[in-house]
């Protein structure tokens, strides 16, 4: 007894780094990604506060790439409303007997879009993520799209009340079936974990006929509405599975510079998916 | 233990994990190379602190790194490890029973503050990688990361230290 007194108190600074390391690893295969706890992610209040500080001061160092990007874009959408009001124009010239038909009034859209600023990344080993600026106070739930004006970024995995941490598709967790644009086969993205801009299509048909630079497209999907830009296909990869195609996708986000995202409120996300769990 | 030099310890230790969270990593050389600074920290403590002081200051040192990086637990085991062994690495090293208030740096003795340094940081990047490991990744890859960031590490910390004025006397 007395013996063993004297290791405990010999030793006693090897056994407290012993429970703080037994400590780290339940927090380890604890939180694995679906139950993070709020508290300790970048969604907390005093790292969502720092993020968000060093978010401003580098968005304000990028504001005039986003200026231009921003103007370019402005001036697409308004070559766009030209062209389609040319087109209805046209179309209520042509059939003036449409002015009959006493439609109550264009039914509310689907899907609304919440603008978020990224506050922080962290693309340097596999577990990426990234910290944006809006939570549930703004409306911002767990699995909703998030979009950058040039394709898919990624899906909400957890919100504070004014933070949310979205996963990307540069993240091993992330899964999303998506098509190629000139066909209806469905396959799923996912990341390897080589390369930051590369995903991978998989489960592709393999009589599935692509070419590089094809466009890849969201496919069925509780989160993200229909032909949504994924990425640009680059090439084959060796397959192991005979009748199933694996293909490079360049992703239509550029990561390192995304700054400001658009999150999807599918207003009947709900609905849709208390129909499909009452059948299961 | 000095008032002075805690709050120097306190001060480095929020410069540091600022340092690492904010820019170093957002830094991947190659896709590969992280830098892992923040170790820096362990190892400037003074030779005789005591090894609760270190072992604690260590865990906190990793979990304030992985709230930041959403990887909980991960840095904070690693770095725990690590400050557990500080004690048997220093001793391999540093002749025993010197002046406690040594800080080791590089301009007191430069091979074993290197040798020192090397090991440290090799020690923890081994841990840090495989912990993160654990749950996808060739072995070679890991390998890869471990040996590139370990290089980009010793290297930034050994001009840090070289840069730093001479606290080292006066503690």
């Amino acid at each position: 007894m007395k013996n063993l007194l004297a290791f405990i108190i010999r030793n006693s600074s090897w056994l407290v780094a012993i429970v703080l390391v037994v400590i780290s690893f339940y927090l380890v295969f604890s939180y694995n990604s679906y139950q993070r706890s709020v508290f300790l992610t970048s969604a907390n209040r005093v790292t969502g506060w720092i993020y968000d500080l060093s978010g401003k001061t580098t968005a304000f160092i990028h504001l005039n790439k986003s200026n231009k990007l921003l103007l370019e874009r402005n001036a697409q959408l308004a070559a766009e409303l030209h062209a389609l009001k040319t087109h209805l124009a046209d179309l209520q010239m042509d059939s003036l007997t449409t002015n009959a038909f006493q439609g109550d009034s264009v039914p509310a859209s689907r899907f609304s879009f919440i603008p978020a600023e990224v506050i922080n990344v962290s693309f340097s080993g596999p577990n990426n993520f990234i910290t944006v600026n809006k939570g549930s106070d703004h409306g911002v739930r767990p699995d909703m799209g998030v979009v950058s004006q040039n394709g898919v970024v990624g899906v909400v995995l957890k919100s504070s009340s004014s933070f949310s941490v979205i996963i990307p598709i540069v993240n091993p967790k992330f899964r999303l079936s998506a098509r190629l644009k000139n066909s209806s086969n469905t396959g799923s993205v996912s990341w390897n974990g080589k390369e930051l801009g590369v995903a991978q299509l998989g489960e592709l048909p393999k009589h599935e006929v692509f070419q590089p630079g094809d466009t890849v497209l969201t496919s069925f999907s509780r989160i993200f509405p229909r032909d949504i830009v994924i990425g640009y296909v680059i090439g084959q990869i060796p397959s192991k599975d005979d009748s199933f195609n694996t293909l490079d996708v360049r992703i239509a986000t550029d990561f390192h510079s995304v700054r400001d995202v658009l999150i999807i409120d599918d207003k009947s996300y709900d609905e849709q998916k208390q129909l499909e769990n009452s059948i299961q | 233990m000095k008032a002075v030099s805690l709050f120097y310890e306190f001060l480095w230790f929020l410069i540091l994990v600022l340092l690492q969270v904010l820019l170093l990593n957002r830094i991947a050389v190659f896709g590969l190379a992280v830098p892992i600074l923040y170790i820096y920290f362990l190892i400037k403590l003074p030779y005789g602190r005591s090894p609760f002081y270190v072992i604690i200051s260590g865990f906190l040192l990793g979990l304030i790194i992985d709230i930041f990086l959403n990887t909980p637990g991960m840095n904070a085991a690693a770095t725990t490890m690590v400050a557990a062994m500080r004690g048997v690495v220093l001793n391999l090293y540093y002749p025993k029973n010197e002046y406690e208030e040594l800080i080791p740096g590089i301009h007191t003795s430069a091979a074993a503050f290197v040798k020192y340094t090397v090991t440290m940081v090799l020690l923890h990047q081994t841990l840090l990688f495989f912990i993160e490991a654990f749950t996808l990744f060739n072995l070679t890859s890991t390998l890869i990361r471990i040996v590139t960031s370990s290089i980009l590490t010793i290297f930034l910390i050994l001009a840090l230290d070289s840069l730093s004025i001479r606290r080292e006397k006066g503690g």
